[in-house]
């Protein structure tokens, strides 16, 4: 059974020979698949900028939204714990000029608190297909590489596994005064990240980091989907 | 269940072909094509035909060269349609070129499966060797079973089937199953089975794999009675789905040990998120065969020493475990190993401990676990005594016991006598053998040897003679302490997770 709402987000893409979703887009398709997102809205001017801020509410991150712009923090089109409306108007200039003329837009998003991070994602095994991958996020993930993946469809079992499976999995106890994490919410992202990879051919790979632990509650504040 | 009892190959099974496997590991009749009319002749045909009338196979065996003749007392027949009987099985090993044409004569004579030996198909990378190939595959397709090309083929102990060179590989039949593409590998792995006491129910090479490979072989073994340990060397697979189900079922029926090379070549892929370049081959077949529920060992030995243990071993995890013996620095090592690998060494219960150190010479032995003996040379009738006592301590379910045979060499030389006859190993074994039935838990022996050089070939010799004791006895032995953690440790991830499963 396909999801139409991912499916549409998809051919529209593909359609207009795009390698990748933007990161508004990415998320559409993974809260098409019930995954946990940021709260944000799509400024395409900045006539939206004062109903957005006003939703979302401070303090908030606003980012350049480009399907051509992967790495964003590399590119300086992050503005973090902006507190008030003249911050953001100016975030919204600077954000704007870095851009380059890229079509999008820009992102205001809630800022998501929490010390834990996380990464999921999905990749295409030329033996074995969509597989789907968890970890530990944020700039961890490259330097330790602490990382499991289970093939997709994952199990409950499989997915619980994987988590286990870590060194660092005791990030997701209670520790140093913080909950415990939301393992049943976890395992079901890491379920449907194989779906959204079974279901949708065009999808090569996902990159869900960082995906961070509000409290008990992880919400991917990060996402890349990379198309065929 | 019945479909196991008939021990037919896939019927009923419309995922693969109905195949006949029965006809093809224990055949009745076997026609071998491409045997020289001359008995000296270095051919794989010729080859074929002594080494399965020397390993006494049992079945009628009918040599096939269009030029006739007689070879070791057989009639040599011009064309499979002469042979009196519809055969069961075939040996293919005539030139590549003409590989096609025999299998269809094989195939009109209604043999059920054939093992092609012969070599230039696909392996040489060529478009005459695919299309060869390819004609192999096509000629299957219409109702005969190949193991191959360029393989060494089956070996069967039950029916007496064998692979190149290996006349000598044992008769005995057993619960293990071995699948590799490489000859080489299930040649070698064949005879080291002898000393290390594994028993094989079949093993297939299947080089190319035109026809029969991993995952249909891995969906027959499956279901197979006489097999209940399935061991693979995988280099490559044809279809990772088809591979995944199969491999996930048959890790639900039975152990499934693999070991899979070249994982470090395929990791260069140019790939545009962290995701993908976290991959890479090695993790992703890491994840997937613990996905199955697979068991994956990393080198031809732990693959060996695995396949003992879960052969060897009640089916059923061991966490607990008494070390006996190897003295001191070898306890604290058992002590860490065992810890690393999920298992632990408890200090007995006290009252046990009493009774051991009132048995134990003294000074310098130790009952707390492990139990240091203090001396190499305690007597079997002693280690009989600890070995009872220790197994009684219902946290224990099983025992190592460490015998440092070596350290009787100077004892050898003092007497004048061969080493093998101051060294009481057969009285061990039975003592060990006695603990086992009457604990109902098992004993693991391990026999290190700190002098392997040509000064003391009669310790190896010695070393090998107490080995063989214990496998003939279906007691495991290896050769040095972690290697038995290790084999043990990976019988505990198989069992212990259909334990946590269960629960």
């Amino acid at each position: 059974m396909k999801n139409d709402k991912a499916a549409r987000i998809i051919e529209k893409a593909v359609k207009k020979g795009r390698k990748a979703l933007s990161e508004y887009e990415s998320k559409q398709l993974l809260a098409a698949y019930g995954i946990p997102i940021t709260k944000e809205i799509l400024l395409k001017d900045k006539d939206g900028l004062a109903r957005a801020t006003e939703r979302i509410g401070f303090p908030l991150v606003m980012k350049g939204c480009s399907a051509d712009i992967a790495h964003k923090t590399e590119k300086g089109l992050i503005y973090v714990d902006i507190r008030t409306v003249s911050e953001a108007k100016k975030a919204y200039r600077e954000v704007m000029a870095g851009m380059e003329g890229f079509e999008g837009g820009v992102l205001v998003q809630e800022m998501v608190k929490g010390r834990r991070e996380l990464v999921m994602g999905l990749t295409r095994d030329p033996q074995f297909g969509p597989c789907v991958m968890f970890g530990l996020g944020g700039i961890f993930t490259e330097i330790l590489r602490d990382v499991s993946f289970r093939r997709a469809p994952l199990e409950d079992y499989d997915a619980r596994e994987m988590m286990k499976e870590i060194k660092g999995h005791k990030i997701l106890d209670a520790v140093r005064g913080m909950e415990a994490a939301d393992e049943k919410r976890l395992t079901e992202m890491l379920i449907s990240i194989g779906r959204i990879g079974l279901e949708n051919p065009d999808v090569m790979e996902i990159d869900l980091n960082p995906v961070i632990l509000s409290g008990a509650r992880p919400v991917v504040v990060d996402a890349l989907v990379v198309l065929k | 269940m019945p479909e196991e009892r008939k021990h037919r190959g896939n019927r009923g099974n419309n995922r693969f072909p109905d195949t006949d496997f029965e006809r093809i590991f224990h055949p009745a009749s076997i026609a071998i094509l491409g045997v020289s009319s001359d008995e000296n002749s270095v051919g794989f045909g010729t080859g074929m035909l002594r080494v399965l009338k020397e390993m006494g196979f049992a079945g009628r065996i009918y040599p096939v060269n269009p030029s006739g003749g007689s070879v070791l007392g057989l009639k040599i027949y011009s064309r499979m349609e002469d042979i009196p009987e519809r055969v069961d099985f075939a040996v293919i090993a005539v030139t590549a070129k003409l590989v096609p044409q025999a299998l269809e004569d094989c195939l009109r004579s209604g043999v059920a499966g054939a093992e092609i030996l012969s070599s230039g198909f696909g392996e040489l990378g060529t478009q005459e060797g695919r299309q060869l190939e390819d004609q192999i595959r096509e000629i299957t397709a219409r109702g005969i079973r190949v193991v191959g090309p360029n393989c060494f083929g089956i070996y069967c102990p039950r029916s007496g089937l064998t692979m190149l060179p290996g006349q000598d590989l044992s008769r005995e039949s057993g619960n293990v199953a071995f699948l590799a593409q490489s000859g080489g590998m299930a040649s070698d792995f064949a005879h080291a089975g002898e000393w290390m006491g594994i028993r094989f129910s079949k093993m297939v090479s299947f080089g190319n794999g035109a026809d029969l490979r991993e995952a249909e072989l891995l969906n027959y073994l499956a279901r197979d009675h006489e097999t209940e340990v399935i061991s693979m060397y995988i280099e490559g697979i044809k279809d990772g789905d088809v591979f995944f189900r199969e491999l996930k079922a048959a890790a639900a029926r039975k152990p499934v040990i693999i070991f899979k090379g070249g994982l470090s070549a395929a990791g260069a892929r140019s790939v545009a998120s962290h995701t993908a370049s976290m991959g890479g081959s090695g993790l992703i077949w890491s994840s997937v065969l613990k996905q199955t529920g697979a068991v994956q060992v990393f080198d031809t030995q732990e693959l060996m020493q695995a396949s003992a243990a879960f052969s060897l071993l009640p089916k059923k995890s061991f966490r607990n475990i008494a070390v006996i013996g190897g003295g001191g620095a070898i306890g604290v090592a058992a002590c860490d190993i065992a810890e690393r690998h999920g298992m632990e060494i408890p200090p007995l219960a006290s009252d046990i401990r009493e009774r051991i150190e009132a048995i134990l010479p003294r000074p310098g032995s130790s009952a707390l676990n492990p139990v240091d003996v203090a001396n190499p040379l305690v007597a079997p009738s002693i280690l009989k005594e600890v070995l009872m006592n220790a197994a009684q301590d219902e946290r224990i379910d099983l025992q190592i016991i460490v015998s440092l045979f070596f350290h009787y060499n100077p004892y050898a030389l003092m007497f004048g006598v061969p080493i093998a006859e101051i060294v009481p190993y057969k009285e061990l074994v039975e003592v060990v053998g006695d603990v086992i039935n009457k604990t109902g838990k098992p004993v693991v022996a391990v026999l290190p040897n700190a002098r392997r050089g040509p000064r003391n070939m009669d310790i190896t010799g010695l070393i090998a003679l107490a080995r063989q004791e214990y496998v003939q006895r279906g007691i495991p032995v290896f050769d040095e302490l972690h290697e038995a953690i290790r084999a043990i440790a990976h019988v505990n991830t198989y069992y212990g997770r259909r334990e946590n499963e269960k629960r």
